[in-house]
């Protein structure tokens, strides 16, 4: 039997098999070097990058619950210009490199594009609208529909390279703000972000997280995450990476399934470093096992009747 | 050499109730001051790996002292020999080692656990070793004989007075950092911490002390784990800056 097609295309960015780490969960890549061949991976996602050196939030900014965590960590990062030296770094690996773009202004997304826009190991940005733990900007661009799609449409402006739109969870309609950053020009879309949620330590009587509330990631989402990835790839017809909760090969397969093209994995990586390789072996021996010639045939293949 | 690792268990051992000392078999180049992600479950519940610091390493074992403090410490005092541990490590930066002679080492109830190896390597190097110990009481003195042996001076204080001097450990410690041209590791409760720092910033000593932290990935990557710098708005990680800082570069927190 041949060995089974992992290549996926992701608006227009070629893939050597569907899945990444997540932004965030991943750094900017190095960390995990000394853990396997970042060769390995679809693709790199890189740490949510601001145009400004971003400090984050003051600690405690994690919390363990069940099957998840929370996290505010509030975005930091180096600030576009130091990332693109982290981000020149990964070109050794020859994997497409996708940067999280982060900001509190329209202004200041355009910024972080403007600055890294010229490097070709840049693939794609994944544009977050969807960050829980600012004040400012991210989850608050992308819970109404009609600043999501002006987002979009701006920096649809500012360059050529594909832009793929975060979605936040935290709405009631998540097929109403994915059908507007498909209208202002978006060529794919990932979801989930967290989930906001809350942990209080009841010895101290004081929420955990010293931003009181945080993004829930980890196995306790994936049942959330599924269904709108189903949702959305029902809603529009650019392609999907899902996300959330995804800790390793069947839960891939189940995005997969639900519609997604490609699958990133977050909190897993936390547990398990080598959660994204052995995901990329585990979709390709279940592709064999039951006789699919390629990843692709599976995409959406829990809706056909 | 790879991170990640399965060690065998030699051994599991109570050695107060509610501490567990942890032998397994294998070397993962550690240096004193270093920890592992120790992966308590096979599932993903509990979700986090449990950071446990380095109790002692040698060419053929790895040692780990712990409290069981919840679930995922209670499953890892589970284990048994002859079962295989999945770990991450060595991990974190360690104690620097001091062109000092003279060393000040202040232990405070389970941050003992990382001292131990530091004793060794102190000793090993030469150092002439002041040996700082608190606890409660008596009982939770762990392994009070193992680390008498490691130092030149040894003293020790309990809150109830059932061991040494019934007086906080940084009373003991006050004395001897005033008197002695001395580097000063320290590794407890965040109280003693702030007051071995203080008193090191009194006497002008040099000053490393071993913090904890709540982690995720242990490796640098998530900035779950940070402390904020000192006159600056930045942070440090934990995991990867850390867990040893000189006193005076960060919050302690």
């Amino acid at each position: 039997m041949l060995i089974p097609d992992l290549t996926v295309k992701i608006a227009g960015v070629s893939l050597a098999n569907p899945v990444m780490p997540a932004s965030g969960c991943f750094g900017y890549g190095e960390e995990y070097v000394p853990y396997f061949d970042l060769r390995r991976l679809g693709a790199v996602v890189v740490k949510g990058t601001t145009a400004e050196a971003c400090a984050g939030n003051p600690p405690p900014r994690l919390a363990e619950t069940t099957g998840g965590m929370l996290n505010a960590i509030g975005l930091q990062n180096p600030g576009a210009a130091a990332a693109r030296e982290k981000i020149i770094a990964l070109q050794q690996w020859s994997v497409p490199v996708i940067v999280n773009v982060s900001g509190h202004s329209a202004a200041q997304y355009r910024a972080v594009i403007e600055l890294l826009d010229d490097l070709t190991v840049v693939a794609a940005y994944e544009i977050n609208i969807s960050c829980p733990n600012v004040k400012a900007g991210g989850m608050a661009f992308g819970t109404d529909p009609l600043v999501v799609a002006a987002l979009v449409r701006e920096l649809r402006g500012a360059t050529k390279k594909p832009l793929i739109i975060k979605l936040s969870p935290n709405v009631t309609d998540v097929t109403v703000i994915a059908r507007a950053a498909a209208e202002g020009g978006a060529d794919a879309l990932s979801l989930i972000n967290t989930l906001l949620g809350m942990a209080i330590d009841v010895e101290r009587r004081r929420p955990i997280l010293a931003n009181l509330t945080g993004g829930l990631s980890g196995p306790a989402i994936k049942p959330v995450a599924l269904r709108m990835v189903w949702q959305v790839t029902e809603a529009v017809e650019i392609p999907v990476i899902g996300m959330g909760g995804i800790a390793g090969a069947r839960d891939a397969i189940e995005f997969l399934m639900a519609g997604a093209s490609a699958v990133a994995i977050g909190a897993a990586n936390f547990t398990n470093p080598l959660v994204c390789p052995e995901t990329v072996e585990g979709i390709s021996a279940y592709l064999k096992e039951n006789g699919f010639a390629s990843v692709k045939e599976i995409v959406g293949l829990a809706k056909k009747k | 050499m790879s991170k990640m690792h399965m060690l065998e268990i030699i051994k599991q051992e109570t050695v107060a109730p509610g501490y567990q000392r942890l032998t397994l078999a294998g070397e993962i180049n550690a240096l004193a001051g270093q920890f592992v992600q120790v992966r308590v479950s096979a599932t993903y519940d509990p979700f986090l790996r449990r950071p446990i610091s380095i109790h002692d390493a040698a060419e053929d074992r790895l040692v780990l002292l712990y409290r069981t403090a919840g679930r995922g410490t209670a499953l890892l005092a589970a284990k048994k020999a002859g079962e295989t541990l999945d770990l991450l490590g060595p991990l974190g930066n360690g104690f620097p080692l001091t062109d000092q002679k003279q060393v000040v080492v202040v232990a405070g109830g389970i941050g003992a656990a990382p001292l131990y190896y530091l004793l060794r390597t102190l000793k090993k190097a030469g150092k002439q070793v002041s040996f700082v110990y608190g606890a409660r009481n008596k009982t939770e003195l762990l392994l009070r004989e193992e680390y008498r042996e490691l130092a030149a001076n040894y003293s020790e204080a309990t809150d109830d007075g059932s061991a040494g001097s019934r007086a906080l450990v940084t009373d003991l410690a006050a004395p001897i950092i005033a008197g002695l041209d001395a580097a000063v590791y320290a590794c407890g409760p965040l109280p003693m911490l702030r007051e071995v720092a203080r008193l090191a910033d009194c006497f002008d000593r040099s000053c490393f002390v071993s913090l904890e932290a709540q982690l995720a990935c242990g490796v640098g990557a998530c900035l779950g784990c940070v402390v904020p710098v000192k006159g600056s708005e930045k942070y440090r990680r934990v995991c990867v800056d850390g867990p040893v800082f000189a006193a005076g570069e960060v919050f302690f927190c």
